[in-house]
């Protein structure tokens, strides 16, 4: 069951990450999905897999467009 | 000696790590850079030809179904391999030396990236492993970003973003493309995947190896800029500093011919295939030619024409006898030593003058005679006139076209080099025949002469092959008999 | 659980098109690098699901377990090393990529496409 609600989780702050006004917002929406991916991984059997997408996906990746979203300009549009 | 396999690409990996590291040191890092730079050349010489499985685990033969497989990353070197990597070891060596000559200062990161495309490409002929190709293909499309992204000419910047956000739509795409073959056949090893489309293991007409097919041939496309990215290709080239085109051309021929031959391995028995590659190099090369015709910018003019050359090898690939894919084995080879030439001979240009536009230029055959006949000798050899290399190979393209049945295919090849043939004399006219321009400001600077010196090596290097192509043909000859 | 299955290719799909329609059609540069960061979780997420197998178990050989049995319940590893590899070189693509931005966006002020990227042709055009 619980990989249907990750399923979800996915996609919908996949689609809420690219529909934000505010980058930020988006940059952590991005973290979000990640972070339910590291879960499914380690539900299909990877748990290798899982502890890199855990870092890099959840924890690099949105520091990295919120530092580039910081030195350039917040707001989309 | 087999060890030396290996070496290929660790020394140039182990090269731009060490140098970027150390870079404060200018005189070191310059000597050091030369010394790795010679040595790329000299490694595929002295290696004997043979296979080198990483971490020594030998193929193993499986009591079940008695198909050999193969556990380890294999790297195979031949005749092929050999003659490849020894043009873009030489290459690399000779664009070094400019770079050094030109600079007092070198940088460290831009000697980086010239070591790492030289790598990845080098990895990317020599591998037998599909996802091994996929990581250094990403690595030389990091790299050829890098060197475009260093030049110092304007709108690069925007140039190299523009390629990376292709080429990260076209590299997962890639990746997917790879992961259908892996859910088909359990392996990314290709001697294993295509002995299973082979032996009838797996469906070849089902729609999934289909998708597989279509998706890495979008890699390929964009990796070798064939259209609908040829605009793209073209533009990285007239962004890059000279030196550096001539080395980012030798890239995309390395990168194109390693995935064509894997796909060529995996999906020859689907005759889609082969229509397909015919189909994009045509487009290619009839793209390639008439847009170099409406050029203004000489820099450019050349990346158009790169482009259509690329549509000869295709060509030669997609007929798939022995004796056209020789020709186009023949001509990517041809291709990286004359493209190289021209890059560093109008870039030698563009070094003395300041100015890119042909209109703006005239007069040149006075002040750089040197240059301007080495130039009109690449250019010929371009467009296939005897005794040239690029003459040798393209008369084979045209009778491996009439032999294969197709007398079209064969006219347009013809008529594409009588094309090639008028741009490049049109450009040769107004650059260095037409009187100069009263407002051409010749600021009496020379052509470095490290430019003069490497030139006159590809030439002769050129003339050679033109006179003996039995050189190589013979051998690559030999080594497609064994992928058919 | 077939279902499982088919619910994460089906999951890996929507994640391709989505990223493909944000870098495709979205302005905004960076909502358009977000978009490439989703293709390549979607690519990843569907080559684990080629791994995985059903009622299957982690393929790590712990000490008493059955070889055998092992054999024919772990789930098969080699898709799990290559996305180790595509994670790593995802996050460094996209690093460069926001790298590239950020210089750009200090010559143009914004981070909208059209300005800053289908400008390269035009100015070339008033160049001549």
């Amino acid at each position: 069951m619980l990989e249907f609600v990750l399923c979800f989780i996915i996609i919908l702050s996949a689609i809420l990450a690219l529909v934000q006004k505010d980058l930020l917002k988006a940059a952590i929406l991005t973290g979000f999905c990640g972070g339910a991916m590291a879960v499914l991984f380690h539900i299909l059997l990877a748990p290798d897999v899982a502890l890199t997408q855990a870092i890099v996906e959840t924890a690099i990746v949105p520091v990295f467009i919120a530092l580039a979203v910081k030195k350039t300009q917040r707001s989309d549009g | 000696m087999n060890e030396l396999i290996p070496l290929m690409v660790i020394v140039p990996l182990m090269a731009a790590l060490l140098i970027s590291a150390f870079s404060k040191f200018n005189r070191i890092t310059k000597i050091f850079a030369f010394v790795v730079a010679l040595c790329l050349p000299l490694i595929p010489i002295l290696s004997n030809y043979g296979l080198h499985y990483f971490g020594g685990y030998e193929p193993m033969l499986d009591n079940v179904t008695g198909v050999m497989f193969h556990p380890a990353i294999t790297y195979s070197f031949t005749f092929l391999q050999q003659v490849f990597i020894g043009a873009v070891g030489l290459l690399t060596f000779l664009v070094i030396f400019i770079y050094l000559t030109k600079y007092k200062e070198v940088s460290g990161p831009y000697l980086f990236l010239l070591f790492l495309g030289t790598a990845a490409v080098t990895a990317m002929i020599l591998t037998d492993d599909i996802f091994h190709m996929f990581v250094f293909f990403e690595i030389l499309a990091l790299a050829q970003v890098g060197i475009v992204a260093a030049s110092s000419i304007d709108y690069s910047y925007e140039m190299a973003l523009k390629y990376m956000i292709l080429g990260s739509i076209g590299s997962p795409m890639m990746l997917l493309g790879i992961g259908f073959l892996l859910a088909l056949t359990g392996s990314v090893n290709i001697t294993d995947i295509a002995s299973a489309v082979h032996m009838g293991l797996i469906d070849a007409t089902s729609p999934v190896f289909l998708l597989s097919l279509a998706l890495i041939f979008f890699g390929w496309l964009y990796a070798s800029g064939l259209p609908p990215f040829h605009t793209i290709k073209s533009g990285i080239y007239s962004k890059a500093e000279p030196h550096g085109a001539a080395l980012l051309q030798s890239f995309t021929v390395m990168a194109m011919i390693s995935i064509v031959l894997i796909m060529f391995r995996i999906y020859s028995s689907l005759p889609i295939f082969e229509v397909l590659i015919v189909f994009f190099s045509i487009l290619a090369m009839i793209l390639g030619v008439s847009l170099a015709l409406t050029q203004t910018d000489f820099r450019r003019m050349i990346g158009f024409l790169a482009v259509g050359e690329l549509g000869f090898i295709g060509l030669g690939i997609g007929l798939g006898t022995n004796f056209s894919l020789t020709a186009g084995l023949f001509q990517a080879l041809n291709e990286i030593l004359i493209t190289a030439l021209l890059f560093i001979g109008f870039g030698a240009i563009v070094n003395a003058t300041n100015e890119v536009d042909t209109r703006k230029l005239g007069g040149l055959l006075a002040y750089h005679p040197k240059v301007s006949i080495m130039l009109l000798i690449g250019g010929l050899a371009m467009a296939g006139v005897p005794p040239l290399n690029g003459f040798q190979s393209k008369l084979m393209l045209v009778q491996a076209s009439l032999s294969c049945g197709f007398p079209e295919l064969s006219i347009l090849a013809i008529m594409v080099s009588i094309a090639t043939f008028v741009v490049f004399v049109k450009t040769y006219y107004t650059i260095f025949l037409k009187p100069k321009p009263n407002d051409l400001e010749l600021e009496n600077r020379d052509v470095p002469r490290s430019m003069v010196l490497v030139m006159g090596i590809l030439l002769i290097i050129i003339v050679i092959l033109g006179i003996f192509p039995d050189m190589v043909t013979n051998g690559i000859s030999s080594f497609v008999g064994g992928i058919l | 659980m077939a279902q499982t299955q088919l619910a994460i290719l089906l999951t890996s799909a929507a994640l391709v098109i989505i990223g493909l329609y944000a870098a495709i059609f979205i302005d905004n540069i960076i909502k358009k690098i977000i978009g490439i960061s989703f293709i390549e979780e979607g690519v990843n997420l569907f080559i684990v699901a080629i791994g995985y197998k059903a009622g299957g178990v982690v393929p790590i050989l712990m000490p008493g377990m059955d070889t055998s049995w092992f054999a024919s319940n772990a789930a098969y590893p080699l898709p799990f090393g290559l996305v180790l590899t595509s994670i790593v070189i995802g996050a460094s693509t996209l690093a460069v990529m926001l790298a590239l931005v950020m210089v750009l966006y200090k010559r143009y002020g914004t981070l909208s496409t059209k300005v800053m990227l289908a400008d390269t042709s035009k100015q070339e055009e008033y160049d001549e």
